[in-house]
């Protein structure tokens, strides 16, 4: 036997071997997987495919499918419900989103302070959070109550004209925010001051040197410094308000007329209470497809931020 | 450029007094180093000069004005801070520039002290950089750089070499001291090692407990440590120090707590019998044939000089001697005591005794 054939065997040999340890490894992992791609296809990607599969349909509940190609998506471009719902699922969001931002960063920059009974104060601000939504929404409905709500007994104690809140369609998408905004600030708060909390000492007395008054250290160092937390925040508020129902069903149904409609209670109506379950399937991927392409604007945003500030690599 | 004056300078939190009655004079262009050990206030000092932390009693002069109560950027100071404390999301250019840019300075002004001080510590390939990208001497040198385009009368130094690693850090001390030399400014510096202060400084301070134990030229403190303290913290290896008391029949010998007899060049007739404790720097014992015995405990070649241990009748002392040699432990050499090298000092206020 040559030399060179001695090492061919060799190498074949080796070959098998690895090839036969790669088989057994192949067979060894499906019992890890499994559990979790049985569950994530049943929950995930079965209704998923499903709710697709609804939308090129015209079916309602009860009878036969019936395959449409584009049609519903087409119709929904005329629809001027779905648009004007669109519109104001944005509206509603970009408020909800700012005045919790505001509201619980300035809270967090305050409940950083040392001050006395700080955890206390910082419990019941966060309070609201735990709340149920519909629970909420009931007292909500009572203090909005024109007549006997305590809101526009406060708004005539500093001497203001009652308000029809959200009886009417110029005030209801505020009011809900309101109500939004004093749930969700809370949870801004809660990121914030970990966020703040994070934060490095030191820079803060070279910038006193430097020179910086109480804003400006606020402007230059603070602000840039919680951004990422600040995006995050933001990234869960957006995608919570995009998908709101809970508390606008429950005060408003969408009401006066469709003044508090946004997309997700228009699909709610669509799908359940006409039926026209091919056609709300076609909302609901429409409508998923604006919370995806919002949130990747914000990912990227905060990737961004991050590898400026190298909290992300 | 300014001379800072600490006059009866006290601090205390609360109750507790960290700063007793501390007094300097430090002249107009002097590099001036507080030493000692962590917690004997010397950067609790530093921080009330920057105006970080309040003056509970005394003044701080910064040329001929009291500034006690100014807030720090009215101080005309500053500060490179042991952990750099550079702005972590903004360039190293950004850095330099804040400061003058609050101030509103002209933007070409800016430009030309960020890039005077940028080609001064060799930053300017650096300039686009965040902290984080940069190693800790570059890191330093940024935090320099912030101190140095604000021109101002005091630079204030709070341990800034402790985070770098020794190699980093004899280069750096060099580069400071050389900074120092180019600009002619004030500068205070704090720091806990003996070397850094010995190599740097025009004039040290070395504090203990809250107070100064001493200070003057570091040569001085070195040849004539006020008390026991001082001795034993400046030097390395440290002072060796024997305790015992001085021959009570009024000869120029101290008797040790073990009985061994070292001859002095002199002992004054009051202090004839007194308890004390005598102390000789390593480099002052030589080996000599007709000296003391000394059983060898260690030996510790650098290369440049050996390091003994040695056993004198239980007592251990430190050696430093310029030969090679190669002495095995249990050897035993004879050794001689540098007479007028020795020191000593008052058994109890541990102050110094004149010979």
């Amino acid at each position: 036997m040559t030399l060179a054939s001695a090492g061919e065997r060799r190498a074949s040999q080796q070959a098998r071997r690895l090839s036969g340890s790669r088989k057994v490894g192949r067979i060894s992992y499906w019992p890890f997987v499994l559990p979790a791609l049985v569950v994530v296809s049943a929950v995930v990607v079965f209704p998923w495919a499903f709710t697709l599969w609804m939308s090129v349909s015209e079916w309602k509940v009860g009878e036969p499918y019936h395959f449409v190609g584009f049609a519903n998506y087409l119709r929904l471009l005329h629809d001027q419900r779905f648009l004007q719902s669109i519109g104001r699922t944005l509206l509603y969001t970009v408020l909800s989103v700012v005045a919790p931002m505001v509201i619980g960063t300035l809270a967090a920059l305050l409940f950083n302070e040392k001050m006395p009974a700080r955890g206390l104060l910082r419990g019941i601000f966060v309070m609201p959070m735990m709340a149920t939504p519909v629970a909420i929404a009931l007292v909500w409905t009572m203090m909005f109550h024109p007549q006997l709500g305590v809101l526009n007994y406060l708004l005539s104690l500093i001497g203001l004209d009652p308000q029809d809140w959200v009886f009417a369609p110029d005030t209801v998408i505020a009011s809900l925010v309101m109500v939004e905004t004093w749930q969700w600030s809370p949870l801004v708060m809660l990121i914030v001051l970990g966020g703040l909390a994070s934060l490095p000492a030191d820079p803060y007395e070279s910038a006193r040197i430097d020179g910086a008054n109480a804003f400006q250290r606020f402007w230059y160092l603070t602000l840039p410094m919680i951004l990422p937390f600040l995006l995050v925040a933001m990234t869960i508020r957006m995608i919570d308000a995009l998908k709101s129902f809970d508390i606008i069903y429950a005060i408003t149904q969408g009401g006066p007329g469709t003044a508090s409609e946004t997309t997700n209670l228009y699909l709610y109506s669509v799908a359940f209470a006409y039926a026209e379950i091919g056609y709300g399937s076609a909302i609901a991927v429409l409508f998923f497809l604006l919370i995806v392409v919002l949130s990747l604007v914000l990912l990227h945003v905060r990737e961004l931020s991050g590898r400026i500030l190298g909290t992300t690599k | 450029m300014a001379a800072v004056t600490l006059s009866h300078v006290g601090k205390s939190y609360g109750a507790v007094g960290v700063l007793h009655g501390v007094s300097v004079d430090i002249a107009d262009g002097e590099f001036v180093i507080l030493v000692g050990q962590s917690g004997c206030g010397k950067s609790t000092l530093l921080r009330m000069i920057a105006g970080l932390e309040s003056v509970t009693s005394g003044d701080i002069s910064i040329g001929d004005r009291v500034i006690n109560d100014l807030p720090p950027k009215d101080r005309d100071i500053a500060m490179v801070f042991q952990n750099y404390a550079l702005y972590p999301h903004m360039t190293v250019r950004k850095n330099m520039e804040f400061g003058l840019k609050l101030r509103g300075t002209p933007r070409a002004e800016i430009n030309e002290k960020v890039a005077h001080a940028s080609a001064i510590l060799g930053l300017e390939s650096l300039m686009e950089r965040l902290p984080r990208e940069l190693s800790g001497g570059q890191r330093q040198r940024v935090a320099m750089g912030r101190a140095i385009v604000r021109d101002p009368q005091v630079f204030l130094f709070d341990e800034p070499l402790s985070n770098l690693d020794a190699k980093l850090r004899v280069h750096m001390r060099t580069e400071i001291k050389a900074l120092h030399q180019r600009l002619g400014a004030t500068v205070i510096y704090v720091t806990h090692d003996q070397i850094e202060a010995m190599t740097m400084a025009d004039k040290i301070v070395v504090m203990h407990d809250g107070r100064i134990a001493q200070q003057g030229a570091p040569l001085d403190i070195y040849d004539r440590p006020a008390n026991l303290f001082v001795a034993q913290f400046i030097g390395s290896p440290s002072m060796n120090i024997l305790d015992g008391q001085f021959a009570g029949d009024g000869s120029a010998v101290f008797i040790t707590d073990k009985g061994v007899h070292i001859l002095l060049a002199n002992v004054p007739a009051e202090n004839a019998g007194r308890p004390a404790k005598i102390g000789i720097r390593p480099e002052h014992i030589m080996l000599n044939d007709s000296g003391i015995a000394a059983r060898v405990i260690v030996t510790e070649p650098t290369g440049s000089e050996t390091q003994l241990t040695l056993d004198v009748d239980g007592h251990e002392l430190v050696v430093l001697i310029r030969d090679r040699v190669d002495y095995k432990p249990n050897d035993v050499l004879k050794i001689g005591l540098a007479q007028n090298h020795i020191h000593a000092f008052d058994a109890d206020s541990g102050s110094r005794l004149t010979l």
